[in-house]
């Protein structure tokens, strides 16, 4: 345990010391402070598009920062030798992987609380929003988006087992892409009422919803923006979401294990 | 030391089997029920904002498109609005104010050089207030919207008014000014008894309040649903409706007795291509009477008597019909007569003119009038009559004016034979209006009988 700890921490302090990712962390950060300079519209319809405009942000920031960040994680450590140096201790490759897997979340974690704190921070300044509800509502946002995003790094580190970064990039890009989707499309799909859809493509949709990680599932952004829903079984969601995510990641991690157990390096 | 794989492609598996099982039995069906956007048609969407929704940044895209139709607001350009709010109630199905708006301007704010509003929008907007209920039942805002534009822009179609009304009154956060608006719709409707114990109920809510806080907010409420409900009992008293209730309506002086008539004329005559100038008689001497007059294609699909079935399914057609003919203005009378010439030739995508035949409708139901008027005509036209064009079939249960004519294509347009001359079609009771008539100002002050009942 120590051992992935270990290594958990050094992802997260070479993590932290990135350029690039420092710089995509700025670029979302001044999106979250001036996006309030938008005073254009109704005060309440100011509120509803500020609150979707710097979600929309934290989650855009925090896809392209798990993306970036997990990419390069197994093959910059090939690359530059610095495995051989890692794996010649006694650290195991399960413990090497899950430790890089682990220390990428802490450091994603640690920038996505900062664009949580910088976004409440301009609401409660600069929107005069400070009670505990407004502000927790929104927060609470960013959390799932958290556990979406940890999900997407454990896609990002699987293909890294076996992939170049660049070719992961879009490979991850493209899962995010497709599991964001999928819960609308496999709707569209399972609707009774259209029968012009073949039974085989309704069977398939269901099998592909079933493999396929289901990002759409975290976009819980909807009711902070547009308060007042009634959102039903809420707190039975987040937990069968944070359980499905946990599983998933898991599984990506056990089949990222798998492969990398085995590939010369 | 490697892994054995058999244990982990084993746990795996389960692992597996446990995310589809939360997927299917827990995730899904709730997201179905909570957060699922409008299955629908994203083709407006340019590339990139189309990637951006498809990767879950839907209230992203709706955020800055609503920012664009504000800038399009400012600019005038309504057209481009349009797509907007299709795109922004698709995307994000939960914006309030972006259903509000679009049902507003899709209602009022496509009007001709007159100002008239192309009313074939309107079953377009009814269908988006219609949708926004069924997205945001949380809220009273789009029902009562919805029931507002049926009692202020559609009038006419007042069951609709209270069914909206009430079902926003049943929400709790309708705004307690807000509340009165159903006691006008009931009113409106005919429903005056339910109008009343409403008043009573809001009344003894407003009272309740003002006893748990004495705000000014809570007393000026209390103290005009007071003043609405004492309207209303000397309404029904003075109109005679508690009469007809009690079984004596026959035995005492009513206002609404005996039925005034109206004295209703009218002369249409196509001044020039698409130009066409009413003039008529209207024998009430107070200023506010306003009838309607509707000029459409004789075979306008779903037209009732003066009107059209104003809800049309849940269809949001944004591009209405273009080869269809429906206007509609009201005609101001002042002096008892009332003279206005309506051009319809600067809009010719409003007012295309392709069917063979034409409607000129005219219509007035007391229902849509003031409350001094309504005093005495009645709610239901009790005290109104015509001669010639009382009507009580169109809008059953209800006494209205009501008379149409006929118009051809050719001599809408002034083609053919009606080049030269202008068609003129009248009520057989048109005596015609002196042109001092038509231009002199009187300005009368009326009594509140006309006549004075003989011996008084």
């Amino acid at each position: 345990m120590s051992a992935i700890l270990s290594i958990a921490k050094t992802t997260l302090g070479e993590a932290i010391r990135r350029r690039v990712l420092l710089v995509i962390l700025l670029i979302g950060v001044l999106f979250l402070v001036i996006a309030p300079g938008l005073e254009a519209l109704s005060p309440r319809q100011e509120a509803t598009v500020l609150r979707a405009l710097t979600l929309g942000v934290i989650q855009l920031t925090s896809a392209v920062i798990a993306i970036v960040l997990t990419v390069y994680l197994i093959p910059n450590e090939i690359e530059r030798r610095t495995i051989y140096t890692i794996l010649s201790k006694p650290v195991l490759r399960w413990q090497f992987l899950v430790g890089k897997y682990l220390g990428a979340v802490f450091a994603l974690g640690l920038m996505m609380a900062l664009m949580t704190a910088t976004m409440l921070l301009v609401f409660a300044v600069m929107k005069g929003q400070t009670s505990v509800d407004q502000l927790g509502g929104l927060a609470r946002v960013p959390v799932m988006f958290f556990v979406q995003m940890s999900l997407l790094a454990a896609v990002a580190v699987f293909f890294s087992t076996f992939v170049t970064p660049v070719v992961n990039f879009f490979l991850s890009g493209g899962v995010y892409l497709v599991g964001s989707v999928f819960n609308s499309l496999f709707e569209a799909f399972a609707d009774p009422s259209r029968g012009d859809i073949n039974p085989v493509a309704r069977a398939l949709a269901t099998v592909v919803q079933v493999i396929v990680p289901n990002f759409q599932n975290f976009n819980v952004q909807n009711s902070a923006i547009n308060p007042g829903q009634v959102i039903q079984g809420e707190l039975s969601y987040t937990i069968g979401l944070i359980g499905y995510a946990l599983f998933y990641i898991a599984i990506l991690l056990i089949a990222g294990i798998l492969i990398f157990d085995r590939r010369e390096v | 030391m490697r892994v054995k794989p058999a244990p982990l492609l084993a746990a795996a598996a389960a692992l597996f089997l446990g995310q589809a099982t939360v997927q299917t039995t827990q995730v899904y069906p709730l997201w179905k029920k909570n957060y699922a956007p409008i299955q629908g048609d994203y083709t407006g969407l340019s590339p990139e904002h189309f990637l951006f929704a498809l990767a879950g940044f839907r209230e992203l895209i709706a955020g800055i498109l609503w920012v664009r139709a504000d800038a399009f607001f400012d600019e005038g350009n309504f057209d481009a609005i349009l797509p907007i709010i299709w795109l922004v109630t698709r995307l994000d199905p939960h914006q309030i104010d972006v259903y509000a708006t679009g049902m507003w301007h899709i209602a009022y704010n496509f009007t001709d050089e007159g100002s008239r509003s192309d009313r074939r929008y309107i079953p377009s907007a009814t269908a988006l207030g219609v949708e926004g209920t069924k997205n945001n039942e949380h809220t009273y805002e789009l029902f009562f919207e919805t029931g507002w534009l049926y009692y202020h822009k559609i009038e006419d179609a007042y069951p609709e008014s209270v069914k909206w009304f009430t079902e926003a009154t049943k929400r709790a956060d309708m705004l307690p000014a807000r509340r009165n608006i159903l006691n006008n719709a009931l009113q409106r409707n005919n429903e005056v008894e339910k109008a009343s114990d409403y008043l009573f109920s809001l009344l003894d809510e407003a009272e309740k309040k003002l006893k748990e806080s004495g705000e000014f907010q809570n007393r000026q409420n209390r103290d005009t649903i007071e003043q609405n409900y004492d309207n209303l009992l000397v309404r029904m008293a003075q109109r005679g409706y508690l009469a007809k209730k009690g079984g004596y309506y026959d035995t005492w002086q009513y206002d609404t007795k005996p039925p005034f008539d109206v004295g209703f004329s009218a002369q249409v005559t196509v001044l020039e291509p698409r130009k066409i100038q009413v003039v008529g008689t209207w024998n009430v001497l107070p200023v506010g009477t306003r009838v309607r007059i509707v000029l459409r294609d004789a075979d306008y699909p779903r037209a009732i008597p003066a009107a059209m079935e104003w809800y049309q399914g849940d269809r949001i057609n944004l591009d209405p019909p273009k080869d269809l003919t429906f206007m509609q203005d009201q005609l101001f009378v002042r002096n008892q007569r009332f003279n206005r010439t309506i051009d319809m030739s600067r809009d010719l995508t409003m007012y295309p003119f392709v069917s063979d035949r034409f409607v000129v409708e005219f219509y007035y139901n007391p229902r849509q009038a003031p409350a001094y008027i309504q005093d005495k005509f009645g709610w239901n036209g009790e005290g109104m009559t015509d001669a010639n064009f009382l009507n009580t079939e169109v809008r059953p249960g209800q006494r209205v004016v009501y008379t149409k004519m006929e118009f051809s294509r050719d001599e809408i347009l002034r083609r053919g034979e009606w080049a030269d001359k202008a068609p003129v079609r009248q009520t057989s009771n048109y005596r015609g209006l002196a042109p001092s008539q038509l231009d002199r100002e009187i300005i009368r002050v009326p009594g509140i009988l006309a006549q004075p009942p003989a011996g008084q």
